[in-house]
């Protein structure tokens, strides 16, 4: 009996082992201790992104003879595992293009931004993002590209509706919606799905006075007015204005419907016209307008993304030759503003900003980044806020109670915090 | 066996070839057991470890944290009904599996023409990448431009567009579906093989004895068929538990955690929630439960009588 049990084991171990034992792991070693040879690793935006870091890589390496960067790019679906895996395994890459550096910098993981660029190219950042990318008062990233978020709407669906002026405040909006629904369209598109719930809840919140901290920086996650916000789209959706089942709608769908003229408003960023419409729709008759605001007098917000470069540690400080040599190359004002210009961003760098002022389209993103507010990114604690809110918040608006998934995120919160 | 000379049993062997003699085997065994230590126990191992560290929020090693892991996995809400729902998701997809593969079984080992096309289109589903599969049935399901919407619109099935995957009971049953139908290939062709092994001779006895065709269904093919089944059901109950690109291309689990599986909600603790150990510790529970799993099913069939 003894021995059957044990065979059962071990051949019941073997079996489970076999198939759900099997760990994943891949990653390119490659340490150079020379410190003349760097791994750059970049985030794939579009198709242009990687054509444009293989030339400039080209330019800089016939520049700087002797210097070499590896690249590679990365799609931000796999991003976040990918450099988890990098920072457990040690192979942390010199150069990392991310949206996030906070826990790195609490993890002495990351050069101060004075040691790895020139003091032209620190003094170039505009200030706003420089908040953005300090931890404890020091600059440990370098902002990168940035983005802000207006509301689009189709001007063809608001005429026959009837709607002369675009949305303003909240109570526009419903109004506004309802038209549109009598018209058989979709009247507002509401992405609450996993794949940016975080920023299309804080576009809201924040024109309520709402948001993800206090005055003092601490969480206030479910304070009145985020409650309140929810509760004003929840109400967007059990009315039946938005889309159906916004918990589980990404903004992807959301856009692509916007641009086949059967959503009549959706908040979107200066890629939504070269990634949506223009491929799909080139000749949509659509509008872009501030954000809108619960109060009529009170003034519209945007929100404000970041993007960043991270320079990682390697070799007791062996790269850091190497990696300034790079990164003041990169910041030079024509390859940022033909990398924005590209891919449809915003800068970050002052001399940059001049160069998209001339396209009226990305002007209005422009105008609006000074009103900019931003997640608060330079917390370590907020990766896992953000993944709290991209898993739980959409159900808020579906059957969930608002002030309890808020009540949960916000002890998550603090939990990590 | 015929022996050498020198190892006659008078003379007894000096104490070095004896170890030499038992290490021999060792040559054999050796290449497998090291495979098994590498690719099995090592990563095992490291699981464990993992579950009992504490890894802060950027994956780097901040030293032991015990148990707390663990408990932080037994506070979450979510946990209960995950498991609940895998275990369901697990059972509900293996039965359907194993009783559409028998008929399946069936059909493919009867003579008829064309039978070689059949074999081969029933595995196409199987050579087919599982994301592939999973993602093509997104679209096919999708709101507002899915195929399974229009037909039943045109069939006047329903009367406005419904959005399958975006409510949780709907979504899981046609994931549960989508599990079934890339499991099908290689059970039905388990039970193909198992059907070819039984001898004709058993049915002309049954024949002779005028046992109709339901008898003899379940009075020989079934029972003959044991171990084919009893294999292909601990492959697949394995294989379903563990299943992560169908319900991370289809739902990702959402909305919330009302589509979860054990495997997702080990994947969104680590990248979500940013808490690799206790990512770690849902993969140590998971793979308990799969042993016991595994374990049980395998007493409650009596296997070692029938897989020799």
């Amino acid at each position: 009996m003894k021995r059957h049990l044990i065979g059962a084991i071990a051949a019941g171990l073997t079996v489970a082992l076999g198939v759900s034992g099997c760990g994943k792991g891949s990653s390119s070693g490659g340490d150079d201790s020379d410190g003349k040879t760097i791994k750059f690793v970049a985030a794939i935006y579009d198709d242009n992104t990687k054509p444009f870091w293989d030339a400039l890589i080209k330019d800089f390496e016939a520049k700087n003879s002797g210097y070499k960067v590896n690249l590679e790019m990365v799609d931000w679906t796999q991003m976040d595992a990918k450099v988890k895996t990098y920072v457990q395994t040690k192979q942390v890459p010199d150069i990392l293009n991310y949206n996030a550096f906070s826990d790195f910098a609490r993890d002495g993981l990351l050069y101060k931004a004075s040691e790895v660029v020139s003091p032209a190219t620190l003094s170039d950042f505009t200030p706003t993002f420089v908040e953005q990318a300090k931890f404890n008062g020091e600059q440990y990233t370098l902002p990168f590209i940035s983005s802000a978020r207006l509301m689009f709407y189709n001007k063809d669906l608001f005429q026959k509706a009837g709607i002369t002026d675009p949305p303003k405040t909240w109570a526009d909006i419903k109004a506004d919606a309802q038209k549109i629904k009598k018209t058989g369209a979709i009247g507002y598109g509401l992405p609450l799905g996993p794949e940016e719930a975080q920023a299309e809840f804080f576009s809201w919140a924040m024109n309520d006075n709402g948001g993800w901290v206090d005055s003092s920086g601490k969480w206030a996650i479910n304070q009145p007015a985020n409650v309140d916000t929810l509760n004003f789209l929840k109400d967007l959706n059990k009315s039946g204005l938005t889309q159906p089942n916004p918990e589980s709608t990404d903004r992807k769908t959301v856009f692509n419907q916007f641009a086949q003229g059967k959503i009549g408003m959706a908040i979107g960023g200066p890629f939504t016209k070269a990634g949506f419409i223009t491929p799909a729709n080139p000749n949509l008759n659509f509008g872009v307008t501030s954000l809108p605001v619960k109060n009529a007098s009170s003034q519209p917000n945007t929100l404000g993304v970041m993007d960043v470069l991270d320079a990682f540690k390697k070799n007791d400080g062996k790269n850091k030759e190497a990696v300034k040599k790079f990164l003041d190359f990169f910041y030079q004002k024509d390859n940022v503003s033909r990398f924005l210009a590209k891919e449809g961003f915003l800068p970050t760098t002052k001399s940059a900003g001049d160069a998209l002022s001339s396209d009226p389209y990305m002007k209005q993103f422009v105008d609006a980044l000074p009103t900019s507010k931003f997640a608060p990114t330079s917390n370590p604690a907020w990766s896992a806020v953000a993944g709290a809110v991209k898993q739980s918040l959409g159900t808020s608006v579906a059957d969930k109670d608002p002030k309890k998934v808020l009540d949960e995120i916000q002890q998550t919160a603090e939990k990590a915090s | 066996m015929k022996r050498d000379a020198g190892f006659r049993p008078a003379s007894r062997p000096s104490l070095l070839r004896r170890i030499g003699r038992a290490l021999v085997p060792l040559l054999w065994l050796g290449p497998s057991i090291v495979l098994i230590a590498v690719v099995v126990l090592w990563p095992v191992i490291e699981m464990v470890r993992t579950s009992l560290l504490k890894i802060s929020s950027s994956g780097v090693t901040l030293g032991n944290r015990g148990s707390a892991n663990y408990t932080d996995l037994f506070d979450e809400d979510a946990l209960v009904p995950v498991v609940l729902r895998t275990l369901l998701w697990v059972a509900g997809i293996v039965v359907v599996t194993m009783v559409l593969s028998l008929a399946i079984g069936q059909l493919l080992n009867a003579r008829f023409p064309g039978r070689r096309v059949v074999r081969w289109a029933v595995i196409v589903p199987w050579a087919a990448s599982v994301l592939m599969t999973a993602l093509i049935w997104k679209w096919m399901l999708d709101n507002y431009s899915g195929i399974v919407n229009r037909v039943l619109l045109d069939l006047h099935v329903i009367d406005k567009p419904v959005n399958w995957l975006g409510h949780p009971h709907q979504a899981m049953i046609w994931m549960m579906w989508v599990a079934v139908f890339v499991s099908l290939p290689f059970t039905s062709f388990v039970i193909l093989a198992g059907l070819q092994s039984i001898p004709g001779d058993v049915y002309e006895a049954a024949r002779v004895d005028g046992a109709g065709a339901f008898r003899t269904y379940f009075g020989i093919t079934l029972p003959l068929l044991r171990p084919a089944v009893l294999i292909a059901s601990i492959i697949n109950v394995i294989n379903v538990f563990n299943s992560f690109p169908i319900i991370w291309a289809m739902t990702a689990g959402g909305p919330g955690h009302a589509t979860d599986t054990t495997t997702t909600f080990m994947y969104k603790l680590a990248f979500y929630d940013q808490h690799v150990g206790e990512s770690a510790a849902m993969a140590v529970v998971n793979f308990v439960l799969i042993l016991v799993m595994v374990l049980v099913y395998l007493r409650a069939t009596r296997w070692r009588e029938e897989v020799r």
